[in-house]
């Protein structure tokens, strides 16, 4: 504790403090690097110039996409709704306005955190076993983990609200329900919408994901075509996959802007609009109501009915020694691999993102070509780059760790580049003036002051690594994700009882130290 | 940095323009699933399958081949059973080997070309489920190990030789394949061969036995296992480049592939339409055009009846591996 205060280090360092990852990663490469498949890289690589345009592959691309935008949008809308109603109800603020005491919203809070600590993946598949292949599958596979965090992420934004309307409300002796909508709605609204857009961009790489693992859409396409190294046809999916992805974050930016919303971790600096607060009712609500016809038609198209979910098919018989031979697997080392996945990927995703914008500092295009190669990490649905990178690179940890870094890396870097736009260029410009070079102004102009609240984000990120490491275990054989492939195969439903307990045991952990860590960070701000 | 703020401001001044940006984003998504609706519906197999009324016989296979091959094999064998059985009969695709064991078991297929491991999981999962014919190649199916010419692996001639393949990177097919996965690790194992002997610890799985061939073939992987058929296939049609693939090693026979039915098929299609069934898959011959082309694809001359019993040493090779509990 002590050693902690005395070397604490300066804020621009410690942006880049978790880039030290790159160091034991970029050591052990040359030991992994077989090379046996470069000319697959250079001709994926090619490709990328030269898709296919083939109408038939079109076609059959922008089903799989139409598929793939249907079932993110429907799984958001229901995580929304899901969310909504059981982030109220987890909220401390209003038990104890109602009913005088806080309990049961920590009770909830508590059930919730099971649906949260498993991946839409792992719901996904599950789902699959329990009521068979059916549309609403990945819809549900979405809401499940995705309602339980918006109902988080809404329930800390309420208990955080100052209650000193609410107090007076009540004491001029309004009813508690309409005081409760009175005093809290309006400062909740800019919020939950903020975080909602946030959430479709999500959703739409989930849909993608689940589409790699068969759930139907575009994502098993892109598997195939990847598979079967046809990569003109692969970039074609993925060309268009990318159009529809930015032209969503750009429409959710501008909506995000045009309504004054706070950005995504709250890096001030956003000036709102005096009197816009009327229209921008108005316009959300319309685009509400514009939401409900189009998501009835998308469910309709999508052949998705939820009725279907009420009929559970029997699993199939557990084999008698079955519990003996799940708790003799190799369970130190699977966790173990989890954790270092987990480390890598994280401090390759939050380092890289700073240490490649200060690289290309210098160059007016370099941040351009960065963002680029960023849209592309979103994009690409991890398992994906790790096939990649299974071309050149020994299956493991280490190439595991670079796909999963590559995806969040896309994440972060966004992140970073908005809130250090929305900074402003002030104190960057005046040390440019002052004579530092463009690396330095960039490190002491912007990203000393996002330091924290950057890190405090990374720290968020990380537990969502954690819970996303079984998607590349799946593909690059490493940690409890090649565990759970080969269970499922098997049929084993107690090596997969066992493996979900770990993993909801681990990201709960894992939550919690990042919850931890990010109070720090922000608290020593 | 400047182009959102003056685009805000644009928009501010615009007013019909923004109001049509927000739109668009409640807009966007639903235009594409509407223009292409009946084609969206294609590529969802689980929308047919659920859009089912109980008249019509359900078909699909482990897809261990490209999507486009399977479509066209199973839309030809699809409108054969249709025209010999009177019934509508639907493809299905699905797209993965535990999805089709999920499916049979779900009840949300009704005849299913199953592999060896596959179809006595898709059997033990669903009692009843009746065995019904399989091909004359399949009673005695053989893996063939590939390797890459320039990884210095040599032809060998019994299976101790293929403890060659200690510390090399080696894939397997799909982790549920009979012939790119379980008999091949048991032939490995017969070699004192592990998992872990391999190049990094583990063993890849391509997913397909067309992957395998394009893997190796490319060098990410020193070898491979594939199916014996596939691989005939890919060499007759090109795919497969004598001079960078080679094979190593041929595996003894092991019965593989087959179609199973549903037990319940008399009660939904009128009494002895499963042994009709049967019969049609038994009497397709290359003396009929169209049955020519279905059993061309499958790489076979006819259908053979199969029984149960002759899968049961795939059981135990599935339950030595830890496939079958």
């Amino acid at each position: 504790m002590n050693a902690t205060r005395l070397i604490r280090p300066a804020a621009p360092l410690l942006v880049v403090l978790p880039a030290l990852v790159f160091l034991p990663v970029l050591l052990s490469l040359p030991g992994q690097i077989h090379g046996g498949g470069w000319d697959l890289i250079g001709q994926f690589a090619w490709a990328a110039l030269t898709p296919s345009l083939d109408p038939l592959v079109l076609q059959s691309l922008l089903n799989g996409l139409a598929v793939t935008i249907g079932m993110a949008l429907l799984g958001w809308a229901l995580s929304l709704v899901l969310g909504l109603g059981l982030g109220l109800v987890s909220s401390r603020l209003l038990w104890r306005t109602l009913t005088g005491t806080a309990l049961p919203a920590d009770l909830i809070r508590r059930l919730l955190a099971l649906p949260r600590s498993i991946h839409e993946l792992i719901w996904g598949l599950l789902l699959l076993q329990l009521i068979g292949q059916r549309p609403a599958v990945a819809v549900v596979a979405i809401a499940l983990p995705y309602g339980a965090l918006v109902a988080r992420v809404l329930s800390d934004l309420l208990d955080a609200l100052p209650t000193a309307n609410l107090a007076g409300l009540r004491a001029a002796g309004a009813p508690a329900p309409a005081a409760l909508l009175t005093a809290l709605g309006p400062p909740l609204l800019p919020g939950v919408v903020s975080y909602g857009g946030y959430r479709l961009e999500c959703a739409l790489r989930s849909a993608t994901l689940l589409g790699v693992f068969g759930l139907g859409g575009l994502g098993n396409e892109l598997l195939l075509t990847l598979q079967s190294l046809e990569f003109h046809e692969l970039w074609s999916g993925l060309w268009l996959l990318l159009a529809v992805m930015l032209s969503l974050e750009t429409v959710i930016g501008i909506l995000r802007r045009r309504w004054s919303m706070p950005g995504r971790f709250g890096l001030a600096g956003e000036r709102s609009g005096g009197g816009s607060v009327g229209r921008r009712g108005r316009e959300i609500l319309l685009t509400l109501t514009l939401l409900l016809p189009t998501l009835v038609v998308v469910a309709r198209a999508l052949a998705v009915d939820p009725s279907t979910l009420l009929h559970w098919q029997p699993l199939p018989p557990l084999a008698p020694q079955g519990w003996a031979t799940a708790l003799a697997l190799p369970w130190p080392r699977l966790v173990a691999d989890t954790l270092v996945l987990t480390l890598l990927a994280a401090g390759l995703a939050v380092g890289g993102a700073p240490l490649l914008l200060l690289l290309v500092a210098p160059w007016p295009w370099g941040r351009r070509l960065l963002q680029l190669l960023w849209a592309l990490g979103r994009l690409w649905p991890p398992p994906l780059t790790a096939l990649l990178l299974l071309f050149v690179l020994q299956p493991g940890v280490v190439a595991a760790a670079l796909a999963l870094g590559f995806h969040n890396l896309g994440i972060l870097g966004r992140l970073l580049l908005e809130g250090s736009e929305a900074a402003g260029p002030e104190v960057e410009q005046g040390l440019l003036c002052g004579g530092s070079g463009p690396r330095l102004a960039l490190l002491y102009g912007r990203f000393s002051g996002l330091a924290r609240s950057y890190l405090a984000y990374g720290a968020y990120r990380a537990d969502v690594i954690l819970r996303e490491t079984v998607v590349v275990g799946l593909v690059a054989g490493s940690g409890l994700g090649s565990q759970l492939r080969e269970s499922l195969s098997a049929f084993a439903w107690d090596q997969l009882a066992l493996l979900l307990a770990v993993y909801a045991l681990l990201t709960l952990v894992g939550e919690d130290l990042s919850d931890r860590g990010r109070q720090r960070l922000l608290g020593t701000a | 940095m400047t182009t959102p703020k003056s685009l805000f401001a644009l928009l501010r001044r615009e007013r019909p323009a923004a109001v049509l940006a927000g739109l668009s984003l409640a807009v966007l998504p639903a235009a594409i699933p509407l223009a292409s609706t009946p084609a969206a519906l294609q590529l969802l197999p689980a929308a047919q399958a659920q859009s089912q009324n109980s008249r019509v016989l359900r078909i699909s296979a482990i897809p261990d081949q490209k999507p486009e091959k399977l479509n066209r094999l199973y839309g030809l064998v699809a409108n054969e059973l249709s025209k010999q059985l009177k019934v509508q009969v639907r493809y299905v695709p699905v797209t993965d080997y535990g999805a089709a064991v999920s499916a049979f078991r779900t009840g949300d297929l009704d005849l299913v070309w199953f592999g060896g491991l596959t179809g006595v999981q898709a059997r033990l999962q669903k009692p009843g489920a009746r065995v019904l014919a399989q091909r004359d190649i399949d009673a005695s199916f053989h893996t063939i190990f590939i390797a890459n010419a320039r990884s210095g692996i040599k032809p060998i001639t019994s299976v101790q030789g293929l403890n060659q393949l200690k510390g090399k990177r080696f894939t397997f097919g799909s982790e549920s394949s009979t012939s790119g996965r379980l008999m091949p690790q048991y032939f490995l194992s017969q070699a004192g061969v592990k998992l872990n002997d391999f190049a990094g610890g583990a063993p890849g799985f391509s997913g397909s036995h067309d992957a395998t061939i394009a893997l190796v073939q490319s060098g990410a992987y020193d070898a491979g296992a594939v199916n014996e058929q596939v691989w005939r296939a890919s060499l007759h049609d090109g795919k497969a480049n004598r001079n960078k693939v080679m094979a190593i090693w041929k595996t003894p026979g092991y019965p593989d592939y087959h179609w199973i039915a549903q037990g319940n098929l008399d009660k939904r299609f009128g009494a002895g339409f499963t042994n009709r069934l049967q019969n049609a898959i038994l009497s397709w011959r290359p003396q009929d055009p169209e049955q020519k082309q279905i059993l061309s694809l499958f790489g076979a001359q006819q259908f053979t009846t199969a029984t149960p019993a002759a899968y049961t040493r795939i059981e135990q090779v599935g339950r030595q591996i830890g496939k079958i509990r």
